[in-house]
Formats: C-alpha cells, structure tokens, sequence
C-alpha cells in the first residue's frame, strides 16, 4: 500500500505542484494557472491523470470540473506532447490561403495517418516516436499573415508547399527527415 | 436592500423584486416562457436559448433566464421573430445528436419532445449529423445515453449544487462536447457519486434515466428538486 502510493507520486513533481498550489490558492481562477505551471512543468508537457488526481485532492475541485477545463482549453494536453511543436493555423483566412495542403503536407512529412472521421475541428497528434506533435488553432491572429504556422514557438506568415518544407527541416528529429 | 420595481410583460404591468430575473418575474406573473435548462432550485446556465426574449430597445434577443429584471423594462415572450428563433434552436439540438422518440424511455415525457410539439417543429431543415455515441450503462442504477443529451447542464448544476458531488461536468468544446464524470471515466466508477438519482430526475430529455424502463416508461419529478432546493436554502 505504502509503496503503491509512493510509486504513484513519482510520476511527478509533487513539491512543485504543492509550492504552485500554494501560491495561487484562494486567487480567483487559480485552477488554470495551476494547471498551467504544472504542465510547463511535467517533462513531456502534459497533465497525467495522477497531477489532476492529485491537484484536485489538494484544492478540493471536482474531479469533472478540472477536466471540463482542461479538455475545454486547446493549451492543455492529456497525451505526452512531443519536444517539437508544429501548429498550423486553420481559421478563415489561413483556409482560404491555403492551409488544408498545408496540414496535409506536413502530416505526410511527418508520417502522420489523418482521421477516419475526416478533419476534425482540432486536431493533435504526435508522431509514434514522440518527437513531433502537430496541432491545428482555430486563428493565430495574424490574419494579414495568413497562411500561418508556428514551428517551435516561432510564427511563420505567408506559407506555401517550400517554406514549410524548409521550416520542417528545423525540426530537432535527431537526424535528417528521410 | 432589494426594491420593488415594475416592468411591462407583454404589456401588462408586473411588480418584481429587483434582482429577480425575467425568467422569474414572467413565471410569478402567469406568463410561460419556454426552456430546457432553466429548472426551479439551481442557478441558471442560459445554455438553452429557448426563453429568448425581446426587449424593447435592445436590437439582441435577450435570454430571459439570465436577464435581470430592470425598471421600467418592456419585455415581449412571444413574437413572431421569437417562434421562429426557439424553433431554429430545437432543430439545431434535433440536428446534433440522435433524439429518436420511437426507441426513447421519455417517449411522452421528454421536455424537448413536448417543447417541438408545442412550437410546431414537425421537421427540421439541415442534415441529421448522426454522431456515432456511446451509451454508459457503467453504473448499476442509471444510464447515461450520450445519444440524447442536450447540453443543458442542469445536471451538473443539481449535482453541485444540490447533492454536493460535483459529478458531472461537461468536457470537450463545440460540437465535442460531453457531459463527464469525474476525469472522463464510466459513471459506474466515479468516485464522487452517490447514486442518488438527481440528475436523472432533471433530465429534460432521456439522457439520463433509471435502468429497467421500457420505452414511454420513465417519468420524473423535478419538483422533489425544488423543494429539496428550499429545505437546503440553496435556492439561488
């Protein structure tokens, strides 16, 4: 029982978790900060159900309230994340630009199956070898830009089929993309 | 304190107390105004859409619900611009999921299926986007049939906050979204929930609904909520 429990903490930073409750307990919306911090935190960027369990333990949340958030915010992850991050814009604008070749490009280049189902409203997938997650936003905010994807935390306007290709080279896959 | 105000309900002059909603004001006054997420004894969530008012002055359609009652406010709860708003609503939650009265335990007394009757909705306009959903009859007790869910939160709102549990919530966004227990987990194994049957008994449609019903068998009382709702002061 004993080593269940503490088996259990490992798979996490519980000290971190606590210092970050600490400080935002009782400020209003404390919950997504939290869950924030903690996933910044987690090694593959995301939130496993023992840091929700545990989290929810500590504040006395719900259980169904903290995943109501967590699945409601596109920031937050359930599934390991990979250290790369491809995230091609789908609003509007980027659509009419271009950007379903675009997604569908890159998830060639990255060896992704798309859907049965078709496209999705949004999408989140990381390669097998968990190095690469490509995910879709509804609009950047960038408009004037469009088509628009963000390669590892930096925006890139006016994509086409090259750009992309190039901006996919940059990624860290531990060796050439075949 | 509170004050007594007056506003003006389909032209007649009603007295409310300030603070109170139009939901509230019509109800007290013998106006119905029609819903399916309000409910007598929880807070209101306004998710319906169904008790858009008009609002003299105001372009928008307000819900009624949700709105304060203000002083000297001219409220219409019937025009034609409203039916055809409240019938566009229903359509829209006929169209999501799959509400087929014929195979449904609340086939007679289901809150939309008497909402459609009464305002005229016969058939809806838009393709059926017959999603394929799955039926969790994990807990001993009840079922929850994700099929015929509407959205309306009053479930999670008597769960939290009537019984306390904070079972239910709705995960997922847009058309994704789900009513959940606890992390997305069977219901049958929630930790929080005490089986004690509220959110079946608020169910507006047949959802939520206690096992060994046949089809038109399942009935329910919300009021037990109401008064439950007052015996706790939890009355909002």
């Amino acid at each position: 029982m004993q080593s269940a429990a503490s088996q259990r903490l490992q798979t996490f930073d519980q000290a971190f978790v606590d210092s970050v409750i600490a400080e935002r307990t009782g400020r209003p919306g404390a919950l997504l900060g939290i869950l924030q911090k903690v996933q910044e935190h987690q090694p593959a960027q995301y939130l496993p159900t023992e840091v929700l369990e545990y989290i929810a333990a500590k504040t006395a949340t719900p259980l169904s309230r903290i995943y109501g958030v967590v699945t409601f915010y596109a920031l937050f992850s359930l599934a390991p994340q990979g250290k790369n991050s491809v995230c091609i814009c789908r609003g509007t604008a980027c659509h009419t630009r271009g950007s379903r070749d675009l997604l569908e490009q890159a998830m060639m280049r990255l060896g992704l199956q798309q859907d049965q189902d078709g496209e999705t409203e949004s999408l989140s997938v990381t390669t097998p070898d968990g190095l690469t997650t490509l995910r879709t936003v509804a609009c950047f905010g960038q408009c004037a830009l469009a088509p628009v994807v963000e390669v590892n935390h930096t925006i890139f306007g006016h994509m086409n089929e090259r750009s992309l290709q190039k901006a996919l080279e940059t990624l860290d896959l531990g060796g050439p993309l075949s | 304190m509170s004050s007594q105000i007056t506003v003006r309900i389909d032209g007649v002059l009603c007295t409310a107390t300030e603070g109170e909603t139009i939901f509230e004001v019509a109800e007290a006054n013998g106006k119905h105004i029609p819903s399916l997420c309000h409910m007598e004894g929880v807070s209101s969530a306004g998710s319906c859409r169904l008790c858009l008012v008009e609002v003299a002055g105001i372009d928008r359609l307000l819900p009624a619900c949700t709105t304060p009652a203000q002083r000297g406010m001219a409220v219409t709860t019937t025009s034609d611009r409203l039916s055809s708003h409240r019938r566009l609503a229903l359509e829209l939650m006929f169209v999501e999921r799959n509400h087929i009265c014929a195979v449904c335990v609340s086939n007679g007394h289901c809150e939309l299926q008497a909402l459609a009757q009464s305002l005229g909705v016969t058939h809806v306009r838009y393709p059926y986007n017959s999603p394929r959903l799955s039926v969790d009859v994990s807990h001993p007790r009840f079922v929850l049939d994700h099929n015929r869910c509407i959205l309306c939160s009053r479930c999670v709102r008597v769960c939290d906050e009537i019984e306390g549990a904070h079972v239910w919530d709705i995960g997922g966004r847009g058309i994704g979204s789900r009513v959940v227990a606890d992390l997305d987990r069977p219901w049958g194994e929630s930790q929080a929930c005490t089986a004690c049957g509220k959110c079946v008994q608020v169910c507006p449609t047949g959802a939520l609904v206690e096992k060994g019903y046949a089809v038109e068998e399942m009935t329910r009382s919300k009021a037990a909520i109401a008064r439950l709702a007052v015996k706790k002061g939890a009355t909002p």
